[in-house]
């Protein structure tokens, strides 16, 4: 090794991003805004508001265990109601009254004895909070009422039934999330070419408007967008067995997650964003030299919205600093509209789900202005 | 050559085709275009002659409207730039080539052709006929040699017959016989009617403009034929010509 041309290049790998301020500030910002963003979200996460709705099967004496329970609950802090059955548990979960429910049996000496939680089940890791916040409190009041051992735990939900297949919850996050991730990156450097390439000016001294460009780029970009969605969809959704041939064994291909819902209403949903996702990605090119630099605004924009739209973290458990964030995410409302098709069934008639249709629409459209303004004739 | 005539010129009000009328543009506390008037008639070729950094590409990113003026205003065929649909009567060739390396050359002045709204398919025919690639048609742009790419890049700028033409830096790393070719196209453009504007840093095609306009750090500092101008700094080359008037200037700033 040559010390002289070694250090020679060393000195230009040094020059070069030194000189490239925008990736070296974003090599320090970035991992500092995640690794501070993650932090915060796992130190600061709030509990989120409980409210249970405690249902006693038992009566006579075992009764008592129903009251003790609910001045427990509320002495840690949770809003009670208590309930005058199972079905009423239920109801109030489904419509909200409540986050969750204890159903208690008729009696806790019976082996076959057991405590139902029921959750609504949209979002797992809400779901999870929700039980961890009551799981204490009811072992305890159990014990001390009976002096016995908690019977066992059944966690039943609304939507969709717990612990069937445990990417169910995510599919629907995981799905939106990449989508969301590809498209950006696609459009993002393409559109990069299309201004460092010479071609946008180019384009920009023909009599085509910015509209037609960016619609031109949502429509075209939407082709492969659709494709795309629509083979995610299948792999997700689908199982292919393929029998046994020879030497090999028979395996499945596909990830078969249920969907309770439409998946064509799941695949309008991850449309819309697709869409919004080239905007995105038209738009941020402006602000990028180079590819390198297209990328590096993954983490300063897609991670924040990763962690933010309920993928990993249920989006009522993020600290309340964060909420007003949470409520401009376009993944959040993606994320939220795919749980509604695929766990609760949910079809257009859904108000939830109507929300987070329109949201998504609204971004597409909003964005797609914003992507416009980028082209302007005089800053090619 | 072409198997269609370009499109008769479209008359101009005054026979004026192309008119900056005080033209400034700053970037920052750079004046790039710095009070720039003429009137430039049509059927002739223009040379905006002058070193690198003088203005060029920015007077002409000014006259078709690609970037506002600081001051002052442009027309093009009576009509002031900014202006969309005005375009679709402009040729523009930027000085990169501008071309879409992953589409092939019909491709590439397809795609032209339809964003300056020609729908007659045998313009784009004629455009690859008239810078001789219509025999590359289905080669990807991004394979062709760079004189190749060039001679795309015109075709593009001219697949809807504009009666006004721009070209920036249009022969730079075109090789001298294929030089001799663009000029000869450019001469049947005007022959036609066409109006050009050409934009060199290199002298001597110079002489083959009907008109010059010397141009240095965003002025406008002589304008004649090359015989003129010649004549008038009494040198026997456009480049000590050049160098006579740029002293000349400096001495009355």
């Amino acid at each position: 090794m040559n010390p002289r041309r070694l250090r020679a290049i060393i000195r230009r790998v040094v020059a070069e991003i030194r000189r490239d301020r925008p990736s070296l500030a974003l090599l320090f910002i970035a991992p500092i805004l995640v690794t501070g963003l993650l932090t915060f979200i796992l130190r600061e996460g709030s509990t989120p508001a409980v409210h249970v709705a405690v249902a006693n099967a038992a009566s006579g004496p075992a009764a008592v265990i129903g009251d003790r329970l609910a001045s427990a609950l509320s002495y840690a802090g949770m809003t009670v109601t208590q309930v005058a059955d199972a079905g009423a548990a239920r109801a109030m979960v489904r419509d909200g009254g409540a986050t969750v429910a204890i159903v208690l049996p008729a009696t806790m000496a019976s082996p076959s004895a057991s405590v139902t939680v029921i959750t609504e089940g949209l979002d797992p890791s809400g779901d999870a909070s929700q039980i961890g916040a009551v799981r204490g409190v009811l072992t305890d009041a159990v014990a001390s009422s009976l002096g016995a051992v908690l019977p066992s735990v059944t966690h039943e939900t609304i939507y969709g039934t717990p612990s069937d297949d445990p990417m169910a919850p995510f599919a629907p996050a995981i799905v939106a999330f990449f989508l969301y991730f590809f498209v950006y990156l696609l459009t993002g450097v393409s559109f990069l070419r299309e201004r460092t390439g010479g071609t946008l000016e180019r384009l920009m001294a023909t009599p085509v408007s910015r509209g037609e460009v960016v619609a031109g780029y949502t429509l075209g970009f939407g082709v492969f967008a659709t494709i795309q969605v629509a083979v995610l969809l299948a792999w997700a959704l689908g199982t292919v067995h393929v029998p046994a041939v020879g030497p090999l064994p028979e395996f499945s291909l596909g990830l078969g997650i249920a969907v309770a819902g439409s998946p064509l209403i799941a695949f309008l949903v991850v449309l819309l964003l697709a869409l919004g996702a080239v905007s995105l990605g038209i738009f941020l090119s402006t602000f990028a030299r180079t590819e390198l630099q297209v990328i590096q605004f993954i983490p300063v924009v897609l991670v924040p919205q990763f962690l933010l739209s309920g993928v990993l973290f249920s989006v009522s458990s993020l600290p309340s600093v964060l909420q007003p964030l949470v409520a401009i995410m376009p993944l959040g409302y993606a994320v939220d509209a795919l749980r509604q098709v695929f766990i609760r069934g949910a079809d257009l008639s859904v108000g939830a789900l109507q929300a987070d249709i329109a949201v998504l629409a609204v971004v597409a459209v909003l964005f797609a202005v914003v992507a416009s303004w980028t082209i302007r004739r005089d800053v090619v | 050559m072409m198997n269609s005539s370009p499109r008769p010129p479209e008359p101009a009000p005054g026979d004026v085709a192309i008119r900056a009328a005080g033209l400034v543009k700053h970037f920052g506390e750079l004046a790039a275009v710095d009070g720039i008037t003429f009137d430039l008639a049509p059927g002739r070729i223009y040379g905006l002659l002058g070193p690198n950094g003088s203005g060029k590409t920015t007077l002409i990113r000014l006259l078709t409207g690609m970037t506002r003026a600081t001051g002052g205003h442009a027309e093009v065929l009576g009509v002031r730039m900014p202006d969309r649909a005005n375009l679709a009567r402009i040729g523009y060739m930027t000085q990169g080539d501008g071309v879409y390396p992953a589409l092939t050359v019909g491709e590439n002045a397809e795609f032209f052709a339809a964003a300056y709204g020609v729908a007659d398919r045998g313009a784009v025919q004629a455009a690859l006929a008239l810078v001789e690639l219509a025999d590359r048609r289905t080669a990807l742009a991004g394979t062709l040699s760079g004189g190749q790419r060039r001679r795309l890049s015109l075709a593009c700028a001219l697949v809807h017959r504009p009666p006004v033409l721009f070209l920036d830096e249009p022969t730079v790393g075109v090789d001298p016989l294929l030089r001799v070719q663009f000029w000869g196209h450019f001469r049947s453009l005007v022959d036609a009617g066409a109006t050009i504007v050409v934009s060199s840093h290199v002298m001597d095609e110079a002489d083959r403009c009907d008109e010059l306009l010397f141009i240095r750090a965003g002025r406008v500092i002589a304008r004649g034929s090359g015989d003129g101008l010649r004549a008038e700094a009494g040198t026997p080359d456009l480049e000590t010509a050049f160098l006579h008037f740029a002293g000349e200037r400096e001495v009355a700033a």
